[in-house]
């Protein structure tokens, strides 16, 4: 009853001529709402981006001090810069040869792991720990496990009789051995979006494909992938995103070296902005980098939406 | 043939879980060992002679003790500011009425798409120029709000039934009291995944404290832990595994704990038992 009379006042406030203010009013809790997360994001995400692209254009100096307008001389200097080059092709060499892997493997042992009855429990958490670990720790036993005297893969190719590698000081090796590292890692972060993606498929579905007959490798091709249809998309693009951005296990493992043999975006422009102390080329980089990751993502939202309707 | 498939299945269960769980292995078993033996022997599979001081000297040398303390700290700071922005802002997207909603969720989206790693160097020219480098507020602050929290929690108080937001608003409830009383008990498996997240992804964030932290007693555990070997332990494996061991432990011990909120917070989606 009193519910009614309330609304009925509701209604009857509506009607007042008064109402822009009282919009205004209803408006503000939210706006406030809104304000903390709203600085946050301008000071921190847009402002930098766009301050990213006004500084490629720019000498900047790293202590402070006026800007020197260059036009594009840092964009014809990152893309004609020889170990800039090979920090782009590194980045393009490490990323194929870590994300097929990575997502065949997750996507193999996901099925595999979802099969298992016993011990199933185990099996999952022991596969997820290598996307738990810290990097930079991980990274400091892997440079022991690949080490040139005495690390443990050296012994047990000795051991079968083969010669040592120089896995990480040899060019020809150091970006293949961080890749596995990077498949390690990112095998299990693919399997565990797999693992999720596989349990919101609903039962129905099972026992409707095994009422068919559907089996094994066209169950999995014609109705399994179709159905998580976004969870790959999602498990790729994580994969593409974090095999690009990748940082910690050549700053720990190599440095970039040797001779820029495992180089790769990110490391390059840091070197660029903080060892050269060239902001304007490493801004310059790493807008060239924010338009391929925004470009992933935007097809990845286009590749989305292009399922669901 | 069924056996057959079963025995192949279990082969590349074994080996996988093997491939995982190894370098864990190498990191314990090299952290037990005595440092010459390891410099000098190379090491068996397993251990024969046990030397514990490993653990105390890296503790000591790479003031892991202190890393630990700016790391929790840090952490901590960045979630309770992630929360005090984020849980508002989701609240509004999700279930208010406003005009410009649709605007704000679109730049929340938007920057979704853009890393943060990208715009880390002008982050770090302002927070140089105001004074921030090389201070506590300097590696929180950056981190204050977080776009992924902001999209994460609105998807999950989307689907709070807005009866029940009608029950709350006849009942006389403002926004704020809605928030606290209805929307966060409604939405805490979302908060609790997306904390999870958060305290993951900053614990063991390396590049922001590498260029912030410039004096040593503000490195965070793997910023102290790289520098370590940087320094003067480059070839003391023995102390590095037993650091490394050190770094990772709390948070294979948070995984373990909260595993399920874990992936859930990786993913955005939920997995059973």
């Amino acid at each position: 009853m009193t519910t009614l009379m309330r609304d009925e006042k509701i209604v009857a406030a509506a009607r007042l001529p008064a109402q822009p203010l009282r919009r205004a009013q209803a408006n503000l809790v939210p706006a406030l709402f809104l304000l903390p997360a709203g600085i946050g994001i301008g000071t921190f995400v847009i402002v930098p981006a766009v301050l990213s692209l006004a500084a490629s254009f720019f000498s900047v100096p790293l202590t402070g001090g006026a800007w020197t307008w260059v036009g594009l001389a840092n964009y014809e200097h990152v893309l004609t810069d020889a170990a800039v080059l090979q920090a782009i092709g590194n980045t393009l060499v490490y990323s194929v040869i870590t994300i097929v892997p990575s997502l065949g493997i997750g996507l193999c042992l996901a099925l595999l792991a979802n099969s298992v009855v016993r011990g199933r429990a185990f099996v999952r958490t022991a596969l997820f720990l290598p996307m738990t670990a810290n990097l930079v720790a991980m990274a400091v036993v892997f440079r022991w496990l690949f080490a040139f005297q005495g690390g443990f893969i050296n012994q047990v190719l000795g051991f079968a009789g083969l010669g040592a590698v120089n896995w990480l000081g040899d060019t020809s090796t150091s970006l293949l051995t961080l890749a596995m590292v990077g498949v390690w890692r990112s095998a299990s972060f693919s399997m565990m979006i797999f693992f999720a993606g596989l349990a919101t498929v609903p039962g129905t579905i099972h026992e409707a494909t095994r009422a068919e007959g559907i089996r094994g490798w066209t169950k999995l091709t014609r109705i399994t992938l179709p159905i998580m249809k976004p969870t790959v998309v999602f498990a790729t693009v994580v994969a593409v995103l974090g095999s690009i951005q990748v940082f910690d296990t050549i700053n720990v493992m190599t440095q970039g070296g040797p001779q820029g043999s495992s180089e790769t975006i990110l490391t390059m422009t840091w070197k660029l902005g903080f060892g050269y102390f060239d902001l304007g080329a490493a801004s310059a980089l790493s807008f060239l980098l924010l338009v391929v990751l925004v470009g992933i993502g935007l097809i990845q939202r286009r590749v989305l939406a292009g399922g669901h309707k | 043939m069924i056996y057959v498939f079963r025995a192949a299945r279990w082969l590349v269960i074994s080996l996988a879980v093997l491939v995982s769980l190894f370098p864990f292995y190498w990191m314990l078993r090299t952290a037990v060992s005595p440092a010459d033996e390891v410099f000098f022997d190379g090491i068996s599979l397993i251990p024969t002679s046990f030397d514990w001081s490993n653990f105390s000297r890296a503790w000591t040398e790479a003031s892991l003790g202190q890393a630990i303390l700016i790391g929790s700290v840090m952490t901590l700071s960045i979630l309770a500011l992630q929360l005090i922005t984020c849980i508002p802002a989701a609240y509004v997207l999700a279930k208010v009425r406003m005009r410009g909603k649709g605007v704000a969720l679109a730049i929340v989206i938007g920057c979704l798409l853009v890393p943060g790693q990208v715009s880390l160097i002008p982050i770090f020219i302002g927070i140089n120029s105001v004074g921030l480098a090389d201070s506590l507020p300097g590696l929180v602050l950056p981190y204050m709000t977080s776009a992924f929290g902001i999209f994460l929690l609105r998807q999950q108080m989307m689907a709070i039934p807005d009866s029940l937001m009608d029950a709350a608003r006849t009942d006389g409830l403002g926004h704020f009291r809605t928030l606290r009383n209805v929307v966060v008990p409604m939405a805490a498996p979302g908060i609790a995944a997306f904390s999870v997240f958060s305290v993951f992804t900053h614990w063991n964030d390396y590049m922001w404290p590498l260029l912030i932290a410039r004096s040593p007693d503000l490195a965070t555990p793997p910023l102290a832990l790289a520098l370590f070997q940087q320094a003067d332990a480059g070839f003391d494996y023995s102390a590095l595994a037993a650091g490394a061991a050190i770094v990772t432990a709390p948070v294979i011990v948070l995984f373990l704990i909260a595993q399920r909120r874990f992936v859930q917070g990786m993913s955005g989606a939920e997995i059973p038992g």
